[in-house]
């Protein structure tokens, strides 16, 4: 043992040492913050996205509220702007709409700017107070800001057929 | 390594604390050393789960962190979807060419089935198809496998006349990279 002990010593200090680099790869790991960023912008999104395009009209001020919460920037205005008409159609119309995310991809993201933006396919179900039913699909491009209270919408816009 | 100095200061610190034991680990005493190594190696073993900590599985998928190998997917799937769903009325020769080239397993399968019937068709009632990648993003990237959300506007015309609007459509695609180039693997309405 006692011969062995210098040399355990030595080996935990080479295990320490290569240890000591991982540990501050990983922290100054830029790759590990924007795949970390992207993620979110990704999961964020998506929620966002079915949010926006989601309603239930028997708690319009609720649902109301989300939409803000989600948004910012030019939609956030916007949609402060027309809550009080979007609130009078949704109530006149009373049709609710529940929106899932089929699939979704970022295309862009800058970290250091805090923009980003993505592409989300939706389905749609709009439920109206009486009748049947009905499915939408539909596709969106969203550009998303960084703020104090995480990542949000600043735009969320259909991508028609023929667009560019 | 000084694992053969003796530090006089060592028995005048430890002594009193552990005047019991005369046994007391000095610092050149192999006891110690055992010790010393088991924290060093410890230590090292706490960093290396922080390390892994820090890191998520985030780290694993390269899409818009490798932002060249993110543009070539998209490329190269874009292309392989506009050619693969294009077809003039002299024929479908020319789809099915490029299908060949840029489709793999059940992506191959499912598309011998569908241009299977459009083949005898397309010269006799004069089809056509344009398809035009309209938007496209990597949702996963990793090692050879990738994952795009594509968004295709199709037009179609029978006689020279369109057949329908255009419509819109979204896929999702699996792909793989095989001798260096993607290839589609599966193709799923989104």
């Amino acid at each position: 043992m006692r011969r062995v002990a210098p040399v355990l010593v030595a080996l935990a200090l080479v295990f320490l040492g290569w240890s000591g680099w991982t540990f501050w790869q990983s922290g100054s790991d830029g790759d590990g913050d924007l795949a970390r960023d992207r993620d979110t912008v990704l999961r964020v999104g998506r929620q966002q996205v079915a949010a926006l395009n989601s309603m239930d009209w028997s708690r319009a001020d609720d649902g109301l509220r989300q939409w803000l919460n989600a948004s910012t920037g030019p939609l956030h205005d916007q949609l402060r702007r027309e809550q009080a008409v979007s609130k009078q159609k949704i109530l006149k119309e009373r049709t609710s709409a529940n929106a899932t995310v089929v699939d979704a991809a970022v295309t862009a993201l800058d970290a250091r700017a805090g923009t980003a933006q993505l592409i989300a396919s939706l389905q749609i179900s709009l439920t109206p107070e009486r009748g049947t039913p009905t499915v939408q699909r539909k596709r969106y491009e969203a550009g998303l800001t960084r703020t104090s209270g995480g990542w949000k919408l600043k735009s969320l816009t259909v991508i028609p057929v023929g667009a560019r | 390594m000084r694992s053969t100095t003796k530090d006089p200061e060592t028995d005048a610190e430890e002594a009193p604390a552990r005047g019991r034991s005369r046994r007391a680990p000095r610092r050149g005493s192999w006891p110690f050393q055992v010790g010393l190594a088991a924290v060093l190696a410890a230590t090292g073993a706490g960093l290396l789960v922080l390390a892994d900590d820090g890191g998520e599985a985030a780290s694993d998928n390269r899409a818009l962190v490798d932002t060249e190998a993110t543009t070539r997917v998209v490329g190269d799937v874009s292309n392989a979807v506009t050619r693969v769903f294009s077809y003039t009325s002299d024929g479908t020769a020319q789809a099915e060419r490029a299908a060949a080239e840029t489709l793999s397993g059940q992506a191959a399968a499912d598309y011998r089935r569908l241009i299977g019937k459009v083949r005898a068709q397309a010269p006799q009632q004069r089809l056509t198809l344009t398809t035009r990648v309209v938007r496209a993003g990597v949702s996963s990237l990793t090692g050879d496998t990738a994952r795009l959300l594509v968004f295709l506007d199709q037009t179609a015309t029978r006689a020279g006349r369109p057949n329908g609007t255009p419509a819109a459509a979204q896929l999702t695609v699996t792909a793989r990279l095989i001798d260096g180039r993607w290839r589609i693997t599966e193709l799923k309405s989104s």
